[in-house]
């Protein structure tokens, strides 16, 4: 703890509640020693949450490429004069 | 010109997941291209190998909509429908989500809004789920869905996709 709480210029108290937050959220995780409590750092969550946010990018990354190529043909049907208007009776 | 930079996935609170993208168009033919089922079917159609053999949209509050797509390797389905809350031609749009097989509780809210500037339609979803749980579980299936799907058919199907209509 005191090793952890040296960098920050925050309470003991407050280091401990984000710790506890980060523990709760399961990014670290506290062993046991004698006097101390080593905390190690947990990566896959982290992780994993970087592999779905790709996966849900890529997705939809796919979907708004076919869309651009659907809305520029919308654009150019748009843009082009149109044909002999039906005459209205 | 493509803005394929502009593409944004954030999670702005813990029950919500935002997807903003840009396009060049007038927002009148974006809101067209989510809204009329013909023109929905040509671009939402799932990962990689799937397809979407029936989009139907009743554009009116307390209308359904409703889109299935068919893996063609396999011939699995997999649906979602919903219901509309709010429309606000071009501008706006509000509507109930949820997939027939709900792997996550409850159903979610997507609200889609479309802004224009220039000739450029900024479009943003934003999906609410009922908890964040839900919203976990919603992205912890997606992640497994994402990965099945391959990226390697995805990277080399690409490049074909941006290609411009001749």
């Amino acid at each position: 703890m005191n090793e952890l709480a040296e960098p920050f210029s925050m309470s003991q108290p407050a280091v401990s509640r984000h710790l506890k937050v980060l523990e709760r959220a399961g990014l670290i995780s506290s062993g046991s020693d004698a006097q101390r409590r080593p905390r190690k750092l947990e990566a896959r969550p982290l992780a994993e949450a970087t592999e779905w946010l790709e996966a849900y990018r890529k997705y939809w990354e796919a979907s708004f490429a076919r869309l651009d190529s659907l809305l520029s043909e919308l654009n150019a049907t748009e843009k082009k004069p149109k044909r002999v208007a039906p005459k209205k009776r | 010109m493509l803005f394929p930079d502009s593409f944004k996935v954030s999670t702005p609170s813990d029950r919500e997941i935002r997807v903003t993208r840009s396009f060049e168009a007038r927002r009148r033919l974006v809101f067209d291209a989510f809204t009329k089922p013909e023109l929905v079917r040509r671009w939402l159609l799932g990962p990689p190998g799937w397809s979407m053999p029936l989009c139907e949209i009743d554009l009116r509050v307390g209308g359904a909509y409703r889109y299935v797509w068919r893996s063609e390797q396999d011939g699995s389905q997999m649906a979602l429908g919903g219901v509309f809350r709010e429309i606000t031609p071009v501008e706006r749009l509000v509507a109930t989500e949820r997939f027939d097989d709900a792997w996550y509780p409850g159903e979610a809210l997507d609200t889609t809004v479309f802004v224009e500037t220039g000739a450029i339609t900024t479009t943003t979803i934003t999906i609410l789920y009922e908890s964040q749980e839900a919203r976990d579980t919603a992205r912890r299936s997606g992640m497994e869905y994402g990965m099945a799907a391959g990226y390697e058919r995805l990277e080399k199907l690409l490049p074909t996709l941006t290609g411009e209509p001749t």
